[in-house]
């Protein structure tokens, strides 16, 4: 065992094979009041054409474990106390990635008083990654940013 | 029909065949609207009067009218007389004792999911009432993401109206632009060409092929297989990708509008999409075959989370939910504006209306939606328009199969503009079933059970 993981090392290094920063980032994902579509493209990163697991880019469960807080949808008026109570919960330092154009504000459907704004009008927001939805090379590249610092837009 | 005869009218058709489709208030809450259907596809609107807000409810003839007549009463301010209590649904001020059931007994306590879930899940919430593990109830609140979309249609063109019942939901964005585009045709007097037909089935087809690949991949999710999980959400990429060649976008968005259709494939662009969709169809019957074979994945399916035919159409499940408990009704048998001649929907050999049975109906489904893309891609696709050969009226109803379901849209008009629209769609009919599918089993099968159905919670919620 020993003997192939230093094959493996070895040939690694031989071949000059791209690193993934030797970093990570932990994301808590919100649903904020979305069409779904930027959920269903989010899954299919961890899916075997994206796998974003190996660029140090994971979901996890509990906003405690969370670097990053990754908002999609319209912000409803009944998602506002739960994404507050989340961001809340997320320790420092802590970043907000406003997924999708619902989250950054472009064209949004619904009535006023169903809706409180764009996500900056709730929460802080460092990292805009538009489209409808977004295609999982798009939030890749955003994410693969913000892990090297590049995309930082603060 | 007036107030007196109101409900004998609907118990009389009850009686008669027809099922309970949907109903709503109108837009100042002067007016209750119920939806009947039938198998073969016909429909009939039942229209009473409210006399001082009021109503008598149907819910006892139909329990599928639960969840309508609490969103007509939190919405549009309709008290429907008999249905007690009626609990909230939409309005989430009340206090925890009015829209949950009481459940009492020894070591009988709650458990409170949600709205925000572990995984990358939409927002809703569950509350489970369980001695130890073991669900004696659950109710669900969900409309976390309410925004209003029907009333944000109303005063709008039936041109723009389009984006509110699209938008509502990226998993069922076809299904519930062509169930509108058919009602304000149903109303315009329009009537589909073979050619619109043609194109328009081939969207939905190919929205129900992405979806019932990602549905088999939650389904391995829910029991942490990987394998299933990543072969399958592969499959789903694929076929995702397939729309975005096809029609500029992942999800199709876009693609369906009122009185015509504006997709345009070329012989290369068709035959392409016909090898792809036989390759998908090898490559996803291969890991099915893996997924047949897996024994610990199989012995966590029969069983669980049981929706016996009756129940089921009681609580008006449709779609796969209904057909995995030998329900042999698919809306697509009866669509006339659509180009399904001669469909006949399937079954499970092993119809229980459990965890397995639903699995297995997606994967008997495919085989289906395979089956008529590969029909559909024989020839190249063109412009269309509809053809003004009916009558035209103020209301109009379209009904057209989801992945999930049946989904109902009403469309009510004045001239160009949209005074009332109602979106039923088959997650919304479903999401009672899931309720009840979880009563007396283990809260670790919930998630299971969960993702048996998939449904969205978006486009429940609007």
């Amino acid at each position: 065992m020993l003997t192939l993981l230093r094959d493996l090392r070895r040939l690694r290094r031989e071949l000059d094979l791209p690193h993934a920063p030797g970093r990570s980032l932990a994301l808590r994902h919100v649903d904020a009041g979305s069409c779904n579509g930027c959920e269903h493209e989010l899954t299919l990163m961890s899916s075997p054409y994206y796998d974003l697991q190996r660029f140090g880019l994971g979901i996890v469960a509990s906003p405690r474990h969370a670097d990053v807080l990754l908002v999609t949808g319209a912000i409803t008026s009944r998602m506002r106390e739960p994404l507050l109570v989340a961001y809340e919960a997320m320790p420092e330092p802590r970043r907000v990635a406003a997924l999708g154009d619902c989250a950054l504000g472009c064209n949004l459907l619904g009535t006023a008083d169903n809706l409180v704004g764009p996500l900056e009008t709730v929460i802080p927001v460092d990292l805009r990654i538009p489209g409808c939805p977004p295609t999982p090379d798009a939030i890749a590249e955003a994410l693969l940013g913000l892990i090297d610092g590049s995309r930082l837009n603060l | 029909v007036n107030v007196e005869s109101y409900r004998e009218q609907i118990a009389a058709a009850l009686g008669d065949g027809w099922r309970f489709a949907g109903l709503h208030a109108s837009s100042d809450g002067s007016l209750v609207r119920t939806l009947l259907a039938r198998a073969t596809g016909a429909m009939r609107l039942e229209t009473v009067a409210t006399a001082e807000g009021a109503v008598p409810s149907i819910v006892d003839l139909a329990p599928a009218a639960g969840w309508d007549e609490r969103e007509a009463h939190d919405l549009h301010g309709v008290t429907f007389v008999g249905h007690e209590p009626l609990r909230p649904l939409v309005d989430h001020e009340a206090p925890l004792e009015r829209w949950t059931v009481p459940v009492r007994g020894h070591d009988a306590f709650q458990i409170a999911v949600g709205p925000i879930h572990a995984g990358v899940i939409e927002s809703g919430h569950f509350r489970f009432h369980v001695v130890g593990e073991r669900i004696l109830h659950l109710d669900a609140r969900l409309f976390y993401k309410h925004r209003g979309l029907e009333r944000a249609s109303e005063g709008r063109t039936l041109d723009e109206a389009i984006a509110f019942v699209s938008r509502a939901c990226a998993g069922c964005a076809v299904t519930n632009g062509v169930a509108y585009a058919h009602a304000c045709e149903d109303a315009l007097g329009l009537v589909s060409t073979p050619e619109l037909a043609r194109a328009r089935t081939i969207l939905l087809e190919l929205e129900r092929m992405w979806n019932h690949l990602n549905d088999i991949a939650a389904t391995c999710a829910g029991v942490g297989l990987a394998a299933g999980n990543n072969s399958f959400a592969a499959l789903t990429e694929r076929a995702r990708r397939l729309n975005g060649t096809l029609t500029g976008h992942r999800f199709l968005f876009g693609s369906i509008r009122v009185g015509g259709s504006d997709l345009t494939l070329g012989p290369d662009a068709v035959r392409a999409a016909r090898e792809e969709v036989a390759s998908l169809r090898v490559d996803s019957s291969r890991s099915w075959r893996e997924l047949l074979f897996n024994a610990s994945f199989q012995d966590r399916l029969p069983d669980i989370g049981v929706v016996g035919a009756p129940e089921g159409a009681r609580l008006g499940a449709v779609g796969p939910a209904a057909r995995a408990a030998g329900v042999a009704e698919d809306v697509r048998a009866g669509s006339p504006r659509l180009a399904y001649d001669g469909f006949a929907p399937v079954v499970p050999r092993r119809a229980a209306g459990d965890v397995q049975a639903r699995v297995e109906q997606r994967a008997l489904e495919l085989l289906q939606t395979f089956d008529l893309l590969e029909t559909l891609f024989d020839r190249p696709v063109g412009p269309a328009a509809a053809e003004p050969r009916a009558q035209e009226r103020p209301i109009g109803v379209g009904r057209v199969e989801s992945p999930r379901g049946a989904t109902s849209c009403i469309v009510e008009r004045r001239h160009d503009r949209v005074e009332r629209l109602r979106l039923r769609t088959g997650s919304y009919a479903n999401w009672p079933v899931v309720a009840y599918a979880a009563t007396d089993n283990l809260l670790p099968d919930f998630p299971l059970i969960n993702k048996s159905f998939e449904l969205c919670y978006a486009c429940a919620d609007r």
